[in-house]
């Protein structure tokens, strides 16, 4: 009765601080933006739910991206073969004004990246995300995949020399294609 | 394509970084909805638990108020203080008050001494007997006060002579009376010195204690308690014949024997100083009977 709004106001912060840090992760981790701002409908909700029974959280950014990784990972194991193609991919490419060949350049390269990002596995895409795009450090970056930091220095460089192999060999292949 | 910068960079730009502006104000909305709906929910739970506080406080106010239980609390706390009186529990009013002002007086049986005089024991004594009685009114659905005072360790602890037991008795009596204006009777229990042959008799095979009721003729309420022995006396010899030894009035009596209290107040010696507690506790049922009998009797007038 006395805190009335805290709640209310506690998550609008927590929202407007961390919106786009978890999209940004859910729409590399799934490919689609539409599926990414589900998700990120989903991390908030889940946030918002436990800020009410949980009265200490030692690193709320790392606790957020904890809970955005764990909705990923559900997500992508309930529609594990359909996340490579989705609608957000051509809605985007229908707004962009660049000269056709230029675009068909341009959209076919992030094809590949994103079909290659796709193929990764969860936890490789999860720390390659998390590293690169999200810029956390190494420490925040085990403490949210929980794991240890020697782990997560390893995964990175394996997760990228996998993702470097699996471009190079496309971009070959479309090269020779468009030749 | 080289540095890792690089390919971060091709990651960046493969997706729409930003999500559309209407998707976050739309978000923040709900958002902001769904915490409200919650902290309604938690304030429902944290009213209809408050309200459920007052109702039971409610209740139990009542219950005090209305139906007695100030009583009842009231006893119990008197027990908590004095540690010392078991009184009635029940809804029922006690309206019986039972205590031995010689309470350490015992039985030879018990205490394995052969001088009368040393007759006297902390635990095994009359007290037990006026529990016995108080337990066999209860079984037959009358209330009663037993006082378990330790007279004889105050008498000792303040110096007094033996004389006195009547005056430290009256304490707790006049308190008991206070709190409980329910009390019609008073009974203070005593065993005689006398011989086992003058003090038991023998009904249907069995060994009775007999029985020897005492009455001031100095109290205030001496005629009320003199018609009061003589019933007892004559419901007694209708049921057990033999068990009272007659009403014998005392001239006087240290204290009158706080017979001036209250009307129906007596002294009865329940046998002697041979008899055992066994025997003792069968004179205490027959006599709870037929004081049973004598109230169950003014309840129907």
């Amino acid at each position: 009765m006395f805190d009335k709004d805290h709640l209310e106001e506690r998550i609008d912060e927590i929202y407007k601080r961390y919106y786009l840090d978890v999209y940004r992760f859910l729409v590399c981790f799934s490919g689609s933006q539409n599926d990414a701002e589900d998700l990120t409908q989903e991390v908030f909700i889940r946030i918002l739910h436990n800020l009410s029974n949980i009265h200490h959280i030692s690193n709320i950014k790392t606790w957020i991206f904890s809970i955005a990784k764990h909705v990923a990972v559900d997500h992508y194991r309930k529609k594990r073969f359909s996340s490579l193609f989705a609608d957000g991919f051509f809605r985007q490419m229908a707004s962009t004004e660049k000269e056709p060949n230029e675009f068909m350049e341009q959209s076919e390269t992030k094809q590949l990246v994103r079909a290659a990002i796709a193929k990764l596995k969860p936890h490789y895409r999860a720390v390659v995300i998390l590293r690169g795009i999200n810029e956390c450090s190494i420490k925040e970056t085990a403490e949210i995949l929980q794991c240890s930091e020697a782990k997560v220095k390893v995964d990175y460089h394996r997760a990228l020399k996998e993702l470097r192999k699996k471009l190079k060999m496309d971009m070959k292949e479309v090269m020779g294609n468009a030749n | 394509m080289q540095t890792d910068k690089d390919l971060f960079d091709l990651m960046k730009e493969a997706y729409p970084l930003n999500p559309r502006e209407d998707f976050v104000s739309v978000t923040s909305d709900q958002l902001r909805r769904a915490a409200r709906k919650l902290e309604r929910n938690r304030n429902m739970k944290r009213l209809s638990f408050a309200a459920a506080s007052i109702a039971i406080c409610a209740m139990a106010i009542s219950w005090l108020l209305f139906y007695g239980g100030e009583d009842l609390i009231a006893s119990k706390f008197k027990m908590l203080e004095e540690g010392k009186m078991s009184s009635s529990i029940n809804k029922a009013e006690p309206s019986v008050y039972i205590y031995q002002s010689h309470n350490l007086e015992s039985f030879l049986p018990e205490t394995q001494v052969n001088d009368p005089s040393e007759a006297f024991h902390q635990t095994k004594n009359i007290t037990l007997v006026g529990q016995r009685l108080s337990e066999s009114l209860k079984k037959r659905g009358i209330q009663s006060i037993h006082d378990q005072t330790d007279i004889a360790a105050i008498l000792k602890e303040k110096g007094l002579p033996f004389s006195k037991a009547y005056a430290v008795a009256r304490e707790s009596l006049l308190a008991a009376l206070k709190s409980h204006p329910s009390v019609k009777m008073i009974l203070d229990i005593h065993r005689d010195s006398k011989k086992r042959s003058d003090t038991t008799i023998n009904i249907n095979g069995k060994d009775y204690p007999r029985i020897e009721i005492i009455v001031s003729r100095s109290s205030d309420h001496y005629e009320e308690n003199y018609k009061f022995a003589k019933r007892l006396h004559d419901q007694l010899e209708a049921k057990y014949p033999g068990l009272s030894r007659g009403v014998t009035v005392k001239d006087d009596g240290p204290n009158h024997y706080n017979q001036d209290v209250l009307g129906r107040s007596l002294l009865l010696q329940i046998g002697g100083v041979e008899n055992t507690l066994k025997e003792e506790y069968r004179t205490a049922d027959a006599l709870a009977e037929v004081l049973g009998d004598i109230l169950k009797e003014e309840e129907a007038k």
